[in-house]
């Protein structure tokens, strides 16, 4: 299943979870949030929460910034 | 000792928040996050703004290992946003990181790349959407008292006018409009964006203001962790000038010294 991932793109397998890919990717849960096809996804339904093909993902944290 | 300690119990109050330290700083342009971490430790200030990217997966760093989040509250920003939408929808995104403590969020919609000017009405939008959500609104703006006004009235608890345009090191443009919005409004006045050096950010102190946000001065600075201290200083020297009164002008001397008991 084709995916894109913070404007790249990546090959997940089928019916994988927000919450997977997290841990796919090591992801700190605390210090990111997870916007999928620019919807924001709480981290209360990252378990719950199934991808589709061609969904784009943006996983954000902090940065230098004034 | 006693002015000290006018110093030190003067606090910065932002909606429910206390702040000791009326110096808030960016953490953007710095040469290395160490510079950056040196630096804010220096300044004193206790409240930092962040930015909410993409992360890197590549990244040889994590710019958090540099902030020690029991010491300094986060505020993330909304730079870059050209709507209100962009803007309400970046903090809300931002709320869903546990690194941001507090509801106290910098808003920032520009309407323009090159003078990084806000959009005046984008802004009042998108602020009474925060307001309405629960977010304590911290509003980068001209320094314009109408729109100040109608900052307070959409609910932020603070106004923060720019002293000259984000990064362009010119100082305190129009210090005169600064000190009717201080007269204006009746929440606290922090001074976003402009000062380019120490003295810039005491002459804005004296003018009365709450406190000043500085990024580009410190970070773009030779010596960055030098320039931070020579800020807190400043900050600090300017509130208490302001508060203790400065001499009026006068346009001929006064003698300091008596005549009385002259001999010659």
């Amino acid at each position: 299943m084709k995916l894109e991932i913070n404007g790249k793109e990546y090959i997940a397998g089928r019916d994988v979870t927000v919450q997977k890919l997290m841990e796919e990717f090591k992801l700190d849960l605390k210090s990111t949030a997870v916007a999928v096809n620019k919807s924001i996804v709480p981290k209360s339904s990252y378990g719950d929460f199934v991808l589709r093909e061609n969904d784009k993902i943006d996983v954000v944290t902090i940065a230098p910034g004034g | 000792m006693e002015n000290n300690m006018k110093v030190n119990e003067d606090a910065l109050k932002i909606g429910k928040y206390t702040f000791k330290s009326r110096l808030l700083i960016g953490t953007g342009k710095y040469p290395d996050f160490q510079t950056m971490k040196d630096a804010a430790d220096v300044s004193g200030a206790e409240i930092i703004t962040v930015a909410v990217r993409r992360i890197d997966f590549n990244a040889k760093e994590n710019m958090l290992s540099y902030i020690d989040l029991n010491k300094y509250t986060l505020l993330p920003n909304t730079a870059g946003c050209y709507t209100a939408e962009d803007a309400v929808n970046t903090l809300r995104l931002a709320r869903e990181l546990d690194v941001f403590r507090t509801d106290l969020v910098k808003l920032e919609v520009i309407g323009d790349p090159k003078t990084l000017y806000p959009d005046n009405e984008e802004l009042i939008k998108a602020a009474k959407i925060l307001v309405k959500e629960g977010f304590t609104v911290m509003p980068y703006m001209l320094d314009d008292p109408v729109l100040a006004k109608k900052l307070e009235d959409a609910g932020c608890p603070v106004v923060m006018p720019l002293a000259s345009p984000i990064g362009s090191g010119l100082g305190i443009r129009n210090p005169y409009n600064i000190k009717i919005i201080k007269e204006t409004v009746s929440v606290p006045v922090i001074v976003d964006a402009g000062v380019g050096t120490a003295s810039d950010a005491c002459k804005t102190m004296e003018l009365g203001v709450d406190g000043i946000l500085i990024n580009t001065a410190i970070a773009g600075a030779a010596d960055p962790v030098g320039m931070a201290f020579a800020m807190k200083n400043a900050v600090e020297a300017g509130r208490l000038a302001f508060m203790s009164g400065r001499i009026p002008m006068k346009l001929y001397a006064q003698a300091s010294t008596q005549m009385e008991g002259i001999v010659f």
